[in-house]
């Protein structure tokens, strides 16, 4: 029975809650106070759900057993019905991960479409103030989630083992424990309207967060719990990559991919722990009593913007990393040319990570902290210009004189290039002090961030999703509806939000319902051109999905490339490769004669020869 | 002025302050500097795409270049100097602009409270309050003393392109010197527009601020002591 785990999952679940809630009323009694106060009893009914899921789902077969002397269960390896359980294949959870992040993806873009409606015209279109914030919030943390989980939860999980030669991850327990953290979070967050919703937006500043519905509560909780998952998910890939390397499979030969997933996941393990315990104080003050952000009580709000940014900054990075490394393996690829700069790229990776620890507070220019932290923050802030300035150069390098092999992915790669290069530029209008003092809480703030994660970020996503599309469905997508889906992505997207710049100068301040009537028409404007943009995620979904079901039966490597993923079967088997693989030289030895990345010693009937094609 | 030959276009809107100046014009330098870089990807990418495709199943490598020490050291160079340069101004430049006066006595003092979902401005020299417009005589520099009574809001005149946050159980300062007439009834961006999501009304927490002559802010303090 293929459901049977999921609907064991939340039978022990509703236990769990149960058990929470009861215990927490029963405690307020003995206590002498009030038995029932919603906040307490929900947030330790929902600690105890969330126990009871993970057990019913598969933690207790597959893991727990073992702790009271019992053999676990062996999980299963075939068939659709492995997706929806608890799998410990990394391929299986990469799957998962990426199939509910482009659900999650496409239901916020819907969320933001309702949002463009109601910016449509000045005064109320569709819904009142209170709706918009809850859309706007929730619009705000999906995509968040999206834009972390996305790469480090989907491809990660599917590719890192594959390319470095190994197995599996170095936990595949704790990998397959941080995926089926994710739905209680979506569960939680699309619960946030039956409680009030919640109108912080994705930051939950203090004292509002305190003092909202208690849609709030269950945000937070939601963010908490997806916190725990990014930091399991950051050790993981740490020590996978530190340890699991093929044989041969020196750092000086690591595709530039795993850099960037090593990368990010440095900051995934240690900086997810600041907003982890920002999250924790706010819900403490929420459901304790602690004051400490009130004022009132000595607590200080400007605190929780500190701890919040000195996450939430280096998080852009978990973001960006990593698409760095899916574009550069996509340029060097297509462009069948050796990666240029290869080390100095790795070296200004790291050095981003080392940056992104120190330049937290140019998120807080105008909040009313020192004046003269100002120039500290300017100065390491623009700094990051030249690490990421080396990776343009990689880019670029790479693909000039190559022989451009322009499929889908190539584009996008290519339209990650023009899209970024506006997200970097704007970014310095931005951590300039005298610029950001009017530009700050703008709608230019809005079109930077999309232009670096959706036009960036998200550009690379779905160029990789078509690049590993053959590899991880064994079929090949619709090559000329995905060559549609780029041309009318990339103009639509950039229409929209280059007007968005244009907005912010004009002076709209983001986050808002409502807005003066000089800035009618260019809302309007910004509005139809999102519908158009919207549209174009039909052909997406139709493409990919169609393809998955019927497209044709993919080869081993229909891109040649030389990275070990494709010198294994699509999908590769359970093992990932027949034998362990020898790395023998560099990932990017195009043009190279004789150059060969890896050997596979023949095993087990296979015919898979040497890495090189 | 170099700047305002390259960017002849205005983008901006009405700016009625003389820190809206020094905003606009660190605003139009970064434009002058973005371009270039901006330019040079895109072109570098749109030429190698027409310039260097190849149709069909690749049948061949391009040339093995991994990166001669000479190209990189030249870019890091010139990427390095244009950061500098940005630090240098109009970053560290427009901050000495708009502190050229810290120390100096203000003209005028107001304190505005932020709270859901208005705002409140005190001329505590006059003991003069209001909670329906900001007036302002012209060429003054007025220092504004922000306050929150709840949730954190921000103070923002998007015509003097000046902002800070107003933070419970704290006082943030900043100054403006407005030097144009005028008001919101005719230019929306002569108001204080609360910057910092705050709930419910925050999209409509705005308060009109109005720029007169020196007399007729005598006279308006004079009718607002009356009342």
């Amino acid at each position: 029975m293929a459901f049977l785990p999921l609907i064991k999952a939340v039978l022990f679940a509703a236990i769990g809650f149960a058990v929470g809630a009861g215990a927490t009323t029963g405690l307020r009694n003995l206590l002498g106070m009030e038995p029932w106060s919603t906040e307490p009893v929900v947030t330790m009914g929902y600690v105890f759900a969330l126990i009871g899921w993970l057990l019913g789902v598969g933690l207790w077969d597959a893991w727990a057993r073992e702790w009271f002397g019992k053999q676990p269960k062996e999980p299963l390896h075939e068939g659709w019905a492995r997706f929806l359980r608890f799998s410990t294949d990394h391929k299986v959870i990469g799957v998962q991960y990426l199939v509910t992040m482009v659900v999650i993806m496409l239901l916020a873009g819907a969320l933001s479409l309702l949002m463009r409606v109601e910016l449509a015209a000045p005064g109320q279109t569709i819904m009142g103030a209170s709706d918009f914030n809850t859309t706007m919030s929730l619009h705000g943390i999906m995509m968040i989630a999206v834009a972390v989980a996305t790469v480090m939860g989907g491809f990660a999980n599917f590719f890192v083992p594959l390319m470095i030669g190994a197995e599996d991850v170095a936990f595949p327990r704790i990998n397959a424990m941080s995926y089926w953290i994710v739905p209680p979070v979506a569960v939680l967050l699309l619960a946030t309207p039956l409680m009030g919703g919640f109108d912080t937006g994705w930051t939950a500043y203090p004292p509002l967060s305190v003092l909202n519905a208690s849609g709030q509560l269950l945000f937070l909780l939601a963010f908490l719990t997806f916190g725990v998952s990014s930091i399991l998910g950051g050790l993981n890939f740490l020590a996978t990559i530190i340890m699991l390397r093929a044989p041969g499979m020196s750092w000086g030969r690591l595709p530039i991919f795993v850099w960037s997933i090593f990368s990010a996941a440095l900051i995934s393990l240690t900086a997810t722990q600041s907003v982890a315990l920002g999250l924790l104080t706010v819900i403490l003050d929420r459901v304790a009593g602690t004051s400490f952000y009130n004022a009132a009580e000595g607590g200080n709000a400007l605190l929780y913007e500190h701890v919040f940014w000195f996450y939430s900054h280096p998080a852009v990075y978990i973001m960006i990393l990593p698409a760095f490394g899916i574009a550069l393996e996509m340029l060097t690829h297509f462009s069948r040319k050796p990666l240029f700069a290869y080390k100095w790229v790795v070296a200004s990776l790291l050095t981003v990570v080392g940056l992104s620890y120190i330049v937290w507070a140019h998120h807080l220019f105008t909040s009313g902290m020192g004046d003269y932290l100002h120039l500290p923050f300017m100065v390491t802030t623009e700094l990051i210009s030249i690490p990421t300035g080396m990776v343009f150069l990689s880019g670029l390098g790479t693909i000039w004189q190559g022989r451009l092999w322009l499929k889908t992915p190539m584009l996008f790669a290519l339209g990650f290039l023009m899209n970024f290069v506006i997200g970097g530029v704007t970014g310095i209008f931005l951590a300039d002090v005298p610029t950001d003092i009017n530009l700050q809480d703008t709608y230019f703030v809005v079109a930077h961030f999309h232009y670096t994660i959706m036009g960036g970020e998200i550009f690379a996503i779905l160029g990789a999703l078509y690049y590993w599309f053959p590899k991880m469905s064994g079929r090949s997508y619709n090559e000329a509806l995905g060559v549609v889906h780029f041309w009318w992505l990339f103009l639509s997207y950039n229409v929209t939000f280059i007007s968005m710049f244009w907005v912010g100068i004009l002076g709209m301040p983001r986050r808002v319902a409502d807005y003066p009537a000089n800035m009618a028409d260019a809302n309007l404007f910004v509005t139809v051109a999102s519908f158009v943009l919207g549209a174009s995620f039909l052909v997406f979904a139709g493409n990919l999905l169609y393809s998955w079901i019927k497209g044709p039966v993919a080869s081993a490597n229909p891109w040649k490339a030389r990275t070990l993923e494709w010198q294994t079967s699509s999908p590769p088997p359970l093992e990932n490769f027949p034998s362990e693989p020898t790395v023998v030289g560099s990932p990017y030895g195009y043009g190279v004669a004789g150059s060969v990345h890896a050997r596979l010693a023949p095993a087990g009937g296979s015919k898979e020869q040497d890495g090189q094609s | 002025m170099l700047e305002l030959l390259i960017v002849p276009w205005n983008l901006f809107p009405l700016a009625a302050a003389e820190e809206a100046a020094v905003v606009d014009n660190a605003f139009k330098l970064l434009m002058v500097l973005a371009t270039p870089v901006f330019a040079l990807v895109v072109v570098t990418v749109i030429y190698s795409m027409l310039r260097f495709r190849r149709r069909g199943e690749p049948t061949e490598d391009g040339p093995a270049i991994h990166g001669p020490r000479s190209v990189i050291l030249a870019w890091l160079t010139v990427t390095t100097g244009l950061t500098i340069l940005m630090i240098i101004t109009p970053g560290i430049t427009g901050l000495r602009e708009l502190r050229a006066h810290a120390s100096e006595a203000p003209d005028l003092l107001v304190q505005v409270q932020g709270g859901r979902w208005f705002w409140k401005v005190t001329y505590p020299e006059y003991g003069v309050s209001s909670t329906k417009e900001l007036v302002l005589p012209v060429g003054k520099r007025a220092r504004f003393e922000v306050s929150a009574m709840d949730v954190l809001h921000s103070f923002w005149i998007p015509a003097f392109r000046v902002k800070i946050d107003a933070v419970p159980g704290k006082i943030t300062t900043t100054y403006a010197t407005p030097d144009t007439l005028g008001s919101y009834d005719d230019d929306e961006h002569m108001r204080i527009q609360c910057a910092e999501l705050c709930g419910l009304g925050h999209s409509v927490m705005r308060l009109s601020v109005r720029v007169v002559t020196e007399d007729e802010f005598k006279a308006w303090i004079a009718e607002s002591t009356a009342k």
